[in-house]
């Protein structure tokens, strides 16, 4: 097989059997270690069903997903938990356990690696509190610990989901519009976060976004979807107008974000 | 494929996919209506022998005494009721299955049509029954009046879509007013027959209700006066089960069994309302089997009502036994509780599961830290309410022979010592607005 980077997806296809949408079709790209790759697409696009057909929070109809030379696709459930260990996410609507404190929520990072009947009588190791604590100091939420996470400001709970992902101490992160529901200011200031993993820890970022400019500030590469199709595999400096109306439509304009 | 009636898509639609479920829809919209007005003959039969013929005594159907050829009659009739009013207008079975009657020509069915179209309907069903149903979608009284029935929320979203075709946007006709319409009307009347019927049936009979009411006063005027004698002291006469009981004896029994009961009750249902909750279970087709068998039990048992319960296992563990009582409420609780936890469950944010998921977690971990954190609130709640419920339950299951406060209850009523039941019923009245009260506290404490 050959090895073309990190990871490799190869003629991945989704078709959702409620109403019969084809959410991907037969897309194929590679990743490779340490890239910050940004989706781009109007809403609808897939974005999101591409991130989660990666970890396989959706299955993928057809098509190969492989993460350094694994195939996970084809991987039994057993094992595909122990690959997500690997694969960090961050949601665009956070998803925390809001009735839960922040440091739990963190913890909950770690259940990958942690037997399963410790963690039902909710025990982590000491070394789990010191890994979550680093974290947390890391998205600067370290006197938040104990508080409960719906007490927590949107951009700080999306903080939290980013000390969370980290937990797990992945090789890839997968992040799924983080910043649409946020302000401008805040959006800028999660997404240092990302630069700053994607740069100091080496891992590899892959997160959709709403906003080109956002796109074009932190991405060292874009991609672009249209109905599930790769419309656009390039730097962020190759989107000029044409481009951009391609992947957005005619009556599309640029609008910046600071 | 039937071409006589043109290629045009509307026709060509329902002879496919959709003519089975239209069919269906249609048929059961007849039944429908048949009933009704089926129901609305019952009643003016009924009616007939009430108030021009005798009333016999015992069976109120009986009253249905009709010569033999008035049942022919009465079935053509009901029949020819229902045809017509499907055709002149929107029947109440037409609204139910969201049918209505369109023509394929023209703006409106006339007159003439419509007569037509009845008139060719006593063809059609021969014809029907025969087998030369040759386009089932469109049967011969339609083709004749030039009409078809058609599910009213596909002709809506085919107007839809031929006015974004075209560009239009969609004026919405104003619904009518619901008594306005045949159906509305209908409903009204069916209501206002039903509760004539029913009252007629049930003897209503307010004059009895003065009649006897200084019987009823000389009841209340002793219960108001409650003899509190055996409160502590236990009662010489009263034997139950080899002992002689106080009344605060069986109050603190009684407490101790809805504690009981209730505790047992939540620690079987909790893990039995993920089993029964479909979002938790869809993960495969056996989880899905065993979610149905799980929902079935919950509402099966929950049918039979705790009393039923408690007659059975004071059958079964020997009669005036709190065991019985306890076994009673726990399995009503079990089933009550089961299904209300389940639909909490089933309303979670999924957010949180794919966050768990996402980190590796599995089956037990996601209830774990993503569902139980979420439904904890509301299973709180919900126990705190059954307690509620267990308390104001244990004081009469006690009717049945399943033991509790009521025993006594129940013993003195017989005895006519009105007296001593009103001390009772004070001492339940208490307890009873006691639990609710504390039961609201933890719930306002707890619940947050
Ligand atoms: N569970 C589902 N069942 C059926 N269809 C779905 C489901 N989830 C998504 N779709 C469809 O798949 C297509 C792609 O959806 P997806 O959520 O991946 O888009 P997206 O690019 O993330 O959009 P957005 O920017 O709005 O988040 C859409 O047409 C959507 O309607
Ligand atoms: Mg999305």
């Amino acid at each position: 097989m050959e090895q073309s980077g990190h990871l490799a997806i190869k003629n991945l296809t989704k078709v959702y059997e409620r109403g019969q949408v084809v959410a991907l079709k037969d897309l194929s790209f590679s990743v490779k270690k340490g890239e910050f790759l940004v989706v781009i697409g109007l809403s609808g696009s897939g974005k999101s069903t591409l991130l989660r057909c990666i970890n396989r929070l959706i299955e993928p109809t057809s098509g190969s997903v492989s993460l350094d030379g694994v195939d996970v696709t084809s991987l039994p459930s057993s094992r595909m938990r122990r690959m997500r260990r690997g694969m960090g996410m961050v949601f665009q609507h956070f998803n925390l356990i809001s009735r839960s404190t922040v440091l739990t929520n963190v913890l909950t990072g770690r259940l990958g690696y942690t037997p399963v009947w410790k963690s039902m009588a909710g025990w982590f190791s000491k070394a789990d509190h010191e890994l979550a604590m680093k974290s947390l100091e890391r998205v600067g939420l370290e006197e938040k610990a104990y508080v409960r996470a719906d007490e927590l400001s949107g951009g700080q709970q999306q903080r939290v989901g980013i000390a969370r992902a980290l937990m797990q101490q992945p090789s890839l992160l997968l992040v799924d519009e983080p910043v649409s529901a946020l302000d401008p200011a805040t959006s800028n200031s999660i997404m240092q976060y990302f630069e700053e993993i994607n740069q100091s820890d080496d891992i590899t970022v892959l997160t959709s976004l709403h906003f080109l400019s956002l796109a074009r500030r932190y991405g060292t590469r874009i991609i672009a979807l249209k109905g599930g199709e790769l419309v656009f595999d390039g730097l962020p400096s190759d989107i000029d107008d044409s481009r951009f109306k391609e992947i957005y439509g005619e009556e599309a304009e640029e609008v910046e974000v600071r | 494929m039937d071409q006589r009636l043109d290629g045009s898509t509307l026709l060509g639609n329902l002879l496919h996919t959709r003519a089975r479920t239209a069919l269906k829809n249609r048929a059961f919209s007849f039944l429908l209506d048949w009933m009704i007005w089926g129901y609305v003959a019952y009643a003016v039969m009924f009616f007939l022998n009430h108030y021009w013929y005798t009333w016999i005594p015992g069976h109120w159907y009986d009253t249905l005494t009709l010569p033999s050829w008035g049942w022919p009659l009465t079935i053509i009739a009901t029949l020819e009721l229902t045809v017509i009013c499907r055709n002149f207008g929107r029947s109440l079975g037409m609204r139910a299955f969201g049918l209505d009657l369109y023509p394929t020509s023209g703006e409106r069915i006339s007159f003439v049509r419509r007569l037509l179209r009845i008139a060719v309907w006593q063809l059609s069903v021969p014809v029907a029954c025969v087998g030369f149903w040759s386009n089932p979608a469109v049967p011969l009284h339609d083709r004749a009046a030039g009409t078809v029935l058609r599910s009213t929320r596909e002709v809506d979203r085919e107007e839809t879509d031929a006015n974004d075709a075209l560009g239009i946007a969609r004026v919405r006709k104003p619904e009518k007013r619901a008594l306005t319409t045949q159906w509305g009307i209908m409903s009204l009347f069916l209501l206002g027959l039903t509760f004539w019927l029913g009252w007629t049936i049930i003897e209503a009979n307010l004059s009895v209700l003065t009649r006897r009411a200084d019987k009823a006063g000389d009841l209340f005027q002793k219960i108001a006066r409650p003899d509190f004698r055996y409160f502590f002291k236990e009662d010489p006469i009263f034997v139950l089960r080899r002992g002689s009981f106080a009344i605060l004896d069986l109050m603190v029994l009684t407490l101790l069994m809805t504690l009981l009961s209730t505790v047992l009750g939540t620690a079987v249902a909790f893990p039995l309302s993920f089993l029964g909750a479909r979002n938790i279970m869809s993960f495969h087709p056996v989880g899905l089997v065993i979610y149905t068998v799980v929902r079935g039990f919950f509402n099966i048992v929950r049918a039979i009502e705790t009393l039923l319960w408690a007659t059975i296992f004071a059958v079964w563990v020997g009669w005036g036994s709190p065991f019985a009582g306890v076994l009673a409420l726990t399995v009503h609780t079990i089933a009550a509780l089961g299904k209300l936890f389940s639909e909490q469950v089933e309303g979670i944010d999924k957010g949180p599961s794919e966050a768990i998921r996402a980190a590796g977690g599995n089956f037990f971990q996601v209830i774990r830290y993503a569902v139980i954190p979420q439904v904890v609130p509301a299973f709180w709640a919900f126990t705190l309410y059954r307690w509620d419920i267990n308390v104001r339950m244990s004081t009469v299951i006690a009717l049945v022979g399943a033991g509790g406060v009521g025993t006594l209850l129940f013993y003195y009523k017989n005895e006519g010592q009105w007296s001593i039941v009103g001390s009772v019923v004070v001492s339940i009245v208490v307890v009873v607005w006691l639990m609710d009260y504390l039961s609201g506290w933890l719930r306002e404490r707890i619940v947050r």
